[in-house]
């Protein structure tokens, strides 16, 4: 290889790293803000209130997912504002991103990190103990042994699914709700990767569904990712075929696709994590409801916790109906579409669930 | 069941997931057949869909959207072309450095210009062709609803897929275009000798690879989805590198060979509909796909053999 190739090829690449880590390490709001310009200086943020710098990892779906990564980050920014705490993200753009995430926000001098996502389990496991005095907040992971400076932060996501099951199964019987029901009594389910916090997600949108009609048949499909957006639509078109006319995604950012797929062949849709009504523009009309999962809440508690002194490390913590961690979305534009029955049988099923009258199950044995 | 697996839909999903896979497999095809190596197609693909819904937004007009997309895979085409040819670099180093590029650079437009990473709003799509909606009863209103779904169910950039198919085989065995294409990845001193210019040829057919990449590219944001995510490609540029060695380097074969990994596609999604019936984690669906990947390109369908010069630097002496 002559010189002026080598030359040439040094360049390249740097410039593609450069431009990868461009994104890597971008927060939403304050791009030029370098990782270690904070870790050596210490710099005294306008709210005097505390000198706590708090950090995420994002999972693969990154940052701008819609869903758990940018409630994650809505948390931090809630501390931000009210607590004063300085707050970066990190994202990590597959799997291998983890550990040198979690690496560089540590000896970055980070107070508290939140590794966001059920597949970081394994990682945070790894790095909490090598980083005792640093507070690790694991979104979605149940610890087996959790470190003292480690919390497990979890979701009973199959309580509100639960209502959302109950919602679908008893529009899907309803013709004279909107015209886009059918005769057939089937409803749908797409997951991202079939991993626990998504499995509770279908578990509870079909025992639910269940609960209200015994004979719907629930389908459930899975994409294999969070990210592909043409696969997940592919898959609500086949369950629309299939005569599905209310689906409910659980797949992250790849769930928009199925929202597409949706409005295309008229079905109704129920989003997840956030309030998707709000989230993705123009999914109005199809967007009977969301399934809400507080992460933002969790997230802001931890920080609040670490601010006031009050953390207990070495416990996993669920959030559930009762906590307010997850619930149900309002129904926006079909607020008065919905029949009162519905209503009715949602404020039942939670009010069964928050009495203990119902436990649901969080996994398939339950079905 | 049968009748709920084997339905016009399984097809018709087939072709629609085969689409970008073929656009991108006769873009590899044409550029190793001039004996350039392109492991970047999947950037390609990622740079033209990027480009094409950031065009669309802009001007409202998903066909000009679609133009960029083809410019902008043409142009990184380009850098390759100049890295490999010009340069005489490894040509899989600087396809990978096109990869890596491509992901990075989209991320990082997207936040200059939508000011949030993740995915962009939606914008204008190319809608189907033909929107007649399949109804009747009876055999013919059968026969019908399989003939729509098949043939008119579909947007545009799928039909020009086929057609490019066609056009490319007949270019590639019937034009002197294609026979010196093929000169320049068998043997590019011979093609060198009898006056051929092998940097022209080989940038030209490196450029057109892009440019179908990018139409790829188009095919997934324009067409299917309507807006832009990041690395939406999801390796789908790989999985059409393998369908142009299944394809035996030709057009056409390219094209079938895509057909049967969308069908893969096509067929696990519809066999998950069955999971309580069939009970095997979903997981293994997932898998056919990929599965079918490794045993063809292990050789199941017979030694492919590559052009003789691919991946060689041309030094003229």
């Amino acid at each position: 290889m002559n010189t002026k190739f080598s030359k040439f090829l040094v360049l390249f690449l740097a410039f593609a790293l450069i431009a990868t880590l461009a994104v890597g390490c971008s927060s939403e709001d304050e791009p030029e803000d370098e990782v270690t310009d904070e870790a050596t200086t210490e710099e005294v943020v306008d709210e005097p209130m505390s000198d706590i710098v708090a950090a995420m990892v994002t999972d693969t779906g990154g940052l701008g997912d819609k869903s758990f990564n940018d409630l994650s980050y809505a948390g931090l920014e809630m501390a931000e504002d009210e607590l004063g705490v300085e707050i970066k993200a990190l994202e990590s753009n597959e799997i291998a991103d983890y550990e040198p995430n979690i690496d560089q926000l540590a000896n970055a001098g980070y107070d508290v990190i939140f590794t966001v996502g059920f597949l970081m389990t394994d990682t945070t496991d790894l790095k909490a103990p090598q980083y005792p005095e640093i507070v690790f907040g694991g979104i979605d992971q149940f610890s087996a042994e959790p470190a003292s400076n480690q919390a497990g932060l979890l979701f009973r996501e199959h309580e509100a699914a639960y209502l959302a099951g109950v919602v679908a199964g008893l529009a899907t019987l309803d013709t004279d709700m909107d015209d886009r029901i059918n005769e057939d009594n089937i409803i749908g389910f797409v997951g991202g990767m079939d991993i626990p916090p998504v499995e509770k997600f279908e578990v509870g949108f079909t025992l639910g569904a269940k609960s209200v009609n015994p004979d719907v048949q629930v389908i459930s499909l899975y994409v294999g990712d969070f990210g592909d957006q043409a696969k997940a639509k592919e898959l609500a078109l086949s369950l629309i075929d299939q005569g599905a006319d209310v689906i409910h995604a659980a797949a992250g950012l790849a769930g928009v696709g199925s929202i597409t797929a949706c409005q295309e062949r008229g079905a109704l849709f129920i989003g997840v994590d956030a309030d998707q009504y709000l989230t993705v523009d123009g999914s109005g009309d199809v967007m009977l409801t969301s399934v809400v999962k507080r992460v933002d809440q969790a997230v802001f508690q931890t920080v609040k916790a670490v601010v006031e002194g009050t953390f207990v490390g070495g416990t996993n913590t669920e959030f559930g109906l009762a906590e307010d961690g997850v619930g149900l979305a309002p129904y926006h534009d079909f607020e008065d579409v919905v029949p009162a029955a519905i209503t009715e049988a949602v404020d039942a099923a939670r009010a069964d669930i928050l009495s203990g009258a119902i436990t649901v199950g969080a996994s398939r044995d339950a079905l | 069941m049968l009748n709920d697996i084997i339905t016009p839909d399984l097809f018709a999903s087939a072709i629609r997931m085969a689409t970008p896979l073929a656009l991108a497999a006769i873009g590899g095809t044409i550029c190793e057949r001039s004996g350039i190596v392109n492991i970047a197609l999947e950037g390609m693909m990622l740079v033209g869909a990027f480009a094409g819904v950031v065009a669309s937004m802009f001007f409202g007009n998903a066909w000009i959207g679609v133009l960029f997309a083809v410019l902008a895979g043409a142009l990184m085409a380009l850098i390759h072309a100049f890295a490999s040819i010009t340069l005489r670099a490894d040509q899989v180093v600087s396809g990978t450095a096109i990869n890596i590029l491509a992901l990075g650079l989209t991320g990082f437009l997207m936040e200059v210009i939508y000011g949030h990473p993740g995915t962009t709003d939606p914008v204008a799509r190319l809608l189907p062709l033909f929107s007649a909606s399949p109804s009747g009863d009876g055999f013919f209103g059968e026969i019908w609803r399989w003939v729509y779904s098949i043939f008119f169910s579909h947007t545009p950039i799928v039909y020009m897929a086929i057609l490019i198919a066609i056009a490319g085989q007949w270019a590639l065995y019937k034009t002197t275009w294609g026979l010196r294409l093929r000169a320049l990845g068998e043997h590019p001193r011979a093609a060198d000798t009898v006056g051929i210019s092998v940097t022209r040829g080989r940038y030209s057919a490196v450029v057109i690879s892009g440019a179908l990449g990018g139409l790829a590219g188009a095919n997934l944001s324009l067409e299917q989805v309507g807006s832009f995510t990041e690395n939406m490609t999801n390796g789908r540029g790989f999985i059409a590198l393998a369908a142009n060695i299944f394809g035996r380097w030709t057009p056409g074969g390219s094209y079938g060979a895509s057909l049967l990994f969308g069908f893969a596609d096509a067929l696990q999604i519809k066999l998950q509909l069955f999971r309580d019936v069939i009970t095997i984690p979903s997981q293994f669906f997932l898998m056919l796909p990929y599965v079918l990947t490794v045993v063809v390109l292990a050789g199941v369908v017979g030694r492919a053999v590559a052009p003789a010069a691919v991946g060689k630097p041309y030094e003229k002496g």
